[in-house]
């Protein structure tokens, strides 16, 4: 299934202690001239929060930034949709935060399966992610008095987290956005929207720019750089039902990877707990509602197995508020892999509710008495109101029903302390590489660590490569340029030639189905060994009988798709193989041979305390795998409790 | 329509040349300066108009207070002439301004919806309240101003019988019986009552939308001063109006 | 919960290139349940398109939660539909009734040229947003996040304006085309907030000259931009621009 490479990777990681790494690298780096700044181009792939940040940031520099997405505008990327806020260890509450506990929480929250320097100055930079972000004009939450609000969030016990109330990574996305459009005015970077990033162009190596599709026209445009800054966010899509915008893909990723850069721990998938559930076979996407409900929402599922009263007539007495008696001491507010297996146990076991039975309650019946309605409707209003708009029931009357869904991939591109990936040139940012999460990402963690990367990290890093390393002037028609190009050439014709009888939605269906059921929250050996071959039927089957319609040189919206999937379906087998290697459970991956008797995850440190990055050797042949060892110097890896 | 607009535009050239109005004139050349003197010189005409219906109301008290009144307006002499320029030039400005800004509005939308609804339930008018009409009854304002102009100004109406109002000479000098023999007219009398209507719809939404586009816009205030407008607009209209029952009540 | 079936004929614009004239196509989909959202909706009738041979119809979509606004139709002469604070992929299909006819257009603006069916190029609002609305601080350059305190009440004056999500359903709704709500919107926050003072007079007129160049029409305080909206901005936003705007065509230092 795959080959293990002698080799280490080289996550180049500074010496010395952990507090004083980053600012230590940060003196050892070298610098480009603000005068030399200029003479150098870096390509930014996506414009999310870290892309955004990324090319706001290079821009204010002095570098010749291209920022492409493949949106109408920038504005709308995905990280927009993130609701509930962002980590920062300010202490602004005085309840005992610190740069080290926020680490520690994290790294901690990620089942010990993150890198420590990386998660330390994550934390460290943190604080600095508020500041920028009020000074653009964020308006994050404030007290009466006006000084910056926090509330509590999953996987801590204390209040770190700022928020704009239910819309944090618009109000973030929209400050980047704003800095980007600012640099764009003065024309250090040049705005390409509705561009897809269809090849990386590598030239002796190293990374050297991209080719994209001009989504409105068909056409492709080569587009070369000193550096690729990759910021294309996460897989979740190749579940086809996640909390992901329907446009999130990996071909960005894939095709990086295709072209030699490590996919690093892809079986990392997270499944958030709180999502409104199925309600039909034509669903094209999952609504998540945000965590920070469980503050105050109380989940439960009726105590006698398949009862089908209406929830207000069960009594308290037959309600079994299953989180709060198996996690006494975070309740509620377990992390998000914890609290999603726990439904999925209880729904598996036949207490679940509605129609399907595949969901359980969040009931705020408790604290509208405690706190009266109009507390909970400021708290939650606009929460309530999309729910009530989906599911057409109220639920300041009835609770809401839930269930987990596919929402975050910690997974991705490999990257070094530099978040730089093994091709040299080949930067990747915020969800799209695998750097800080480990194996479970916290609440309020994911916008932290967009802008982290994009605003306080590859400012530094990229300058570095760039002031050390001698690229050679690259024009449009060399060979490793025009070879990418018929690549994706190439590809786009065998689509359309394809003109087979079944649509591209269908096919991406079944491969989120097979994902889902045999790759999701819970995974054995014997599903994953029977799934691969699945999913490379499925990939025959598609690259046979897929119909794309219409052509390639107008907006094809089928066209896009059939792109996405088709990577999907090669990269839906690297995910199943990676779940298979890593015969543990943690965080996000968990493995039914590894539990406990009450079944609780069991880590293996022993054998598995590493980053697994894989190698293409070709589709459908073995990948070979790359370790990179992970040492905890500061924190001593224990079993997480929540208990 | 474009040397259409460049004529408009003239007297703004002209502005703009006078040292330290440049930036204002530029500044009045954008979408929101043009609604800023739309609202300006519309509520200017609404001052007058208030003015002119308070005079109009000594109709009531008869032919000698009203004669009287009317003596002494006429007796400010060049006052008065300019006076009457400055209305007519706010009258102009007003109409171009309409027009300059009705056109880029047209030019926006080229080519419109098969199908469009209001998302406001609490319209009485069709097409979306009195704002979408404000053309059209600006227009019947126009007309009727001209007609006005001719009745009582020029005291040519058509089809009145100036008699009662006129002197030795033949000249119409009594006002109160010119304006009594022109409302009295059943013709002009429902031109006028169409054309007061008009009005009370053109500004019912004009004044309302003077105040916001001046920036008065406060939640502590608002229900005031849209009453206040919506008020005014049909006190101003039902005033005249009264005129007209008046005259043709006291025709019998 | 349970589901009613609807059976309906969708008029639909389509528009193959961004010069090609359109047309209205009628298209019969029975069985759609009522709990389908909208884009669900045509979702089942591309893949009906798809087997009977006719390409898809193109229309933007990208989050399907409400907020990342790149849904845009034109939904029986509404933007976004029926509902008021709803985008078009959060409306859902029980607000339609069996034997319906539902015609869907792409937002009609000539700033929004038609790129293909109903997709729409929304460009403009981006070069407004560079015009000015932002605030010029480079990354690293910002105080204490409590160092400028910001009353509650303030920054939720603030958040409402901010919560604008860039659809263009208030140009689509406009008889006149205008853009006042969404750049009101910006202007209105950054005005709001201590943060955005130092630009604040720059920032509105040269914000409105953008708005201006790119086309659109102007303001007729008709409020229809504000049923429409599905972020619920208010016009008390564009009231604030005209402030603004007055005072700094009056009195700024140019």
């Amino acid at each position: 299934m795959f080959r293990v490479a002698s080799d280490e990777l080289n996550s180049r990681v500074p010496d010395g202690p952990l507090q004083q790494k980053w600012d230590k690298h940060r003196f050892n780096m070298k610098l480009v001239n603000p005068a030399n700044k200029r003479k150098y181009s870096v390509i930014v792939v996506g414009t999310g929060l870290a892309g955004g940040s990324a090319a706001a940031s290079l821009g204010e520099l002095g570098y010749n930034v291209k920022a492409f997405c493949f949106q109408d505008s920038p504005r709308r990327a995905h990280s927009i949709a993130a609701q509930g806020g962002i980590n920062a260890a300010k202490n602004y509450p005085n309840d005992g935060d610190s740069i080290w506990r926020l680490f520690y929480d994290t790294i901690k929250g990620g089942d010990y399966r993150a890198r420590e320097a990386n998660v330390y100055r994550l934390a460290q930079v943190a604080n600095n992610i508020i500041d920028q972000c009020v000074s653009q004009g964020v308006p994050f939450a404030r007290e009466y008095g006006g000084t910056l609000a926090n509330r509590s969030f999953g996987g801590a016990q204390l209040s770190r987290t700022f928020y704009c109330r239910g819309q944090t990574g618009q109000q973030l996305l929209l400050g980047a956005y704003q800095a980007l459009m600012r640099q764009v005015s003065t024309g250090r970077v040049k705005m390409f929207a509705r561009r897809e990033m269809l090849e990386l162009v590598v030239s002796d190596g190293v990374a050297r720019g991209i080719v994209v599709r001009n989504i409105e026209n068909g056409q492709l445009e080569v587009h070369t750089a000193d550096a690729v800054v990759l910021c294309t966010g996460g897989y979740g899509n190749v579940y086809y039902l996640s909390t992901n915008a329907k446009g999130c893909n990996v071909t960005a990723a894939w095709r990086c990877h295709r072209r030699g850069a490590y996919f690093a721990n892809p079986c990392y998938t997270q499944i958030h707990p709180t999502c409104i559930p199925v309600s039909g076979d034509y669903q094209s996407k999952l609504t998540l509602m945000s965590e920070s409900l469980r503050n105050d929402g109380r989940v439960w599922v009726p105590r006698n197995q398949g009862d089908r009263r209406a929830p207000g007539q069960i009594p308290e007495g037959e309600r079994d508020y299953y989180l709060e008696r198996r996690y006494p001491s975070f309740g509620n507010l377990a992390p998000r892999d914890i609290s999603s297996r726990a439904a999925k146990e209880r729904t598996d076991a036949g207490f679940g509710v509605g129609e399907s039975g595949l969901a359980v309650y969040l009931d705020f019946r408790d604290a509208i008495v405690r706190d009266g309605e109009d507390a909970v409707r400021k708290r939650y209003g606009n929460l309530f109101h999309m729910y009530e708009k989906i599911t057409a029931e109220n639920p300041y009357q009835v609770p809401m029903r839930i269930y987990p869904a596919v929402h975050y991939t910690m997974g991705g591109l490999w990257v070094d302390y530099n978040l730089m990936s093994n091709l040299p040139g080949l930067y990747v940012l915020g969800e799209a590489n695998f750097s800080d999460h480990g194996a479970n990402r916290l609440g309020a963690s994911a916008l932290m660590q967009g802008l982290s990367d994009g605003y306080f990290v590859i400012p530094y890093t990229i300058g570095d490569y760039l002031a050390s390393t001698q690229l050679p002037k690259l024009s449009d028609d060399h060979p490793a340029c025009t070879s990418a190009k018929k690549d994706a050439e190439d590809r786009l014709k065998k689509l359309l030639a394809v003109n087979g009888r079944r649509s591209v939605d269908s096919f991406h269906r079944e491969l989120g189905l097979l994902m889902w059921d045999y790759c999701g929250m819970a995974r054995t050996r014997t599903g994953l060994e029977a799934t691969i071959p699945r999913i490379r039927e499925l990939r025959e089957q598609f690259w046979k009988d897929v119909r794309v319609l219409g052509s390639g040189d107008t907006l094809n919206q089928s066209l896009e798709k059939a792109g996405r999937v088709a990577d999907f379906m090669e990269f839906a087998e690297l995910l199943a193989v990676d779940a298979l290697h890593r015969e543990e459970s943690c965080g996000g991956h968990f493995r039914e041979e590894y539990q406990t008797e009450d079944g609780e995850a069991t880590r293996r440190d022993d054998l598995y305390s590493y980053v697994a990055g894989w190698e293409f050797q070709g589709a459908g042949n073995a990948p070979v795998l790359h370790k990179e060892p992970l040492i905890f110097e500061n924190v001593k890896p224990s079993t997480r409790s929540y208990k | 329509m474009n040397a259409l607009l460049r004529v408009l535009s003239l007297p703004a050239v002209f502005l703009s040349k006078i040292p330290g109005l440049a930036p204002v004139v530029r500044a009045c050349s954008t979408s929101v300066g043009q609604k800023f003197l739309m609202a300006i010189t519309g509520l200017s005409l609404i001052g007058f108009l208030v003015v002119h219906l308070a005079g109009n109301l000594q109709l009531f008290a008869g032919e000698a207070v009203f004669n009287a009144y009317a003596e002494k307006l006429h007796s400010l002499g060049p006052l008065l002439g300019i006076a009457e320029v400055g209305l007519f030039a706010t009258f102009a400005a007003h109409i171009g301004l309409a027009i300059s800004t009705a056109s880029m509005n047209k030019l926006a939308r080229k080519s419109s919806y098969a199908l469009k609804e209001t998302k406001q339930g609490l319209f009485i008018l069709p097409a979306g309240g009195a704002s979408s009409w404000m053309m059209v009854t600006g227009l019947l304002i126009f007309g009727f101003l001209v007609i006005h102009i001719m009745d009582l100004k020029l005291k040519k109406g058509f089809g009145v019988d100036y008699t009662a109002a006129m002197n030795a000479d033949n000249e119409a000098v009594n006002s109160f019986q010119a304006v009594k023999a022109v409302l009295s007219h059943p013709v002009h009398a429902g031109i006028y009552f169409v054309c007061l209507i008009a009005l009370g719809i053109h500004l019912s939404h004009g004044i309302r939308s003077a105040l916001q586009t001046l920036g008065l816009h406060h939640k502590n205030w608002n229900f005031a001063l849209r009453t206040l407008g919506f008020v005014m607009a049909w006190g101003i209209a039902g005033g005249f109006i009264s005129l007209i029952v008046w005259a043709l009540g006291s025709k019998s | 919960m349970s589901s009613d079936l609807l059976n309906l004929t969708l008029r639909v614009w389509r528009q193959a290139a961004p010069n090609q004239p359109g047309e209205f196509r009628d298209y019969r989909l029975n069985g759609v349940s009522t709990h389908m959202s909208f884009l669900e909706m045509l979702d089942v009738l591309n893949e009906q398109l798809i087997a009977q041979g006719e390409v898809p119809v193109a229309f933007d979509h990208d989050c399907r939660e409400g907020i990342c606004g790149m849904c845009s139709l034109m939904i029986n002469g509404q933007a976004h539909g029926p509902d008021r604070g709803t985008t078009s992929c959060q409306l859902h299909m029980r607000r339609f009734r069996n034997g319906e006819t539902i015609t869907i257009e792409p937002w009609r603006a000539d700033p929004f040229p038609v790129i293909r069916d109903l997709v729409v190029n929304r460009s403009a609002f981006d070069r407004i947003i560079q015009a000015g609305g932002f605030v010029s601080v480079n990354t690293g350059n910002a105080p204490d996040g409590n160092s400028v305190p910001v009353p509650g009440v303030r920054q939720e004056m603030a958040m409402d304006a901010a919560a604008c999500i860039g659809c263009g359903a208030c140009v689509a709704a406009c008889k006149n085309a205008s853009a006042m709500l969404f750049v009101s919107a910006k202007v209105s926050q950054l005005s709001i907030l201590p943060q955005g003072q130092p630009e604040r007079a720059n920032r509105v007129l040269n914000m409105v000259a953008q708005m201006d160049k790119e086309g659109f029409g102007s303001c007729t305080n008709t409020s229809e931009c504000e049923a429409a909206c599905p972020a619920e901005v208010s016009v008390a936003h564009i009231a604030r621009l005209n402030r603004e705007y007055m005072k700094a065509m009056l009195f700024a230092d140019h």
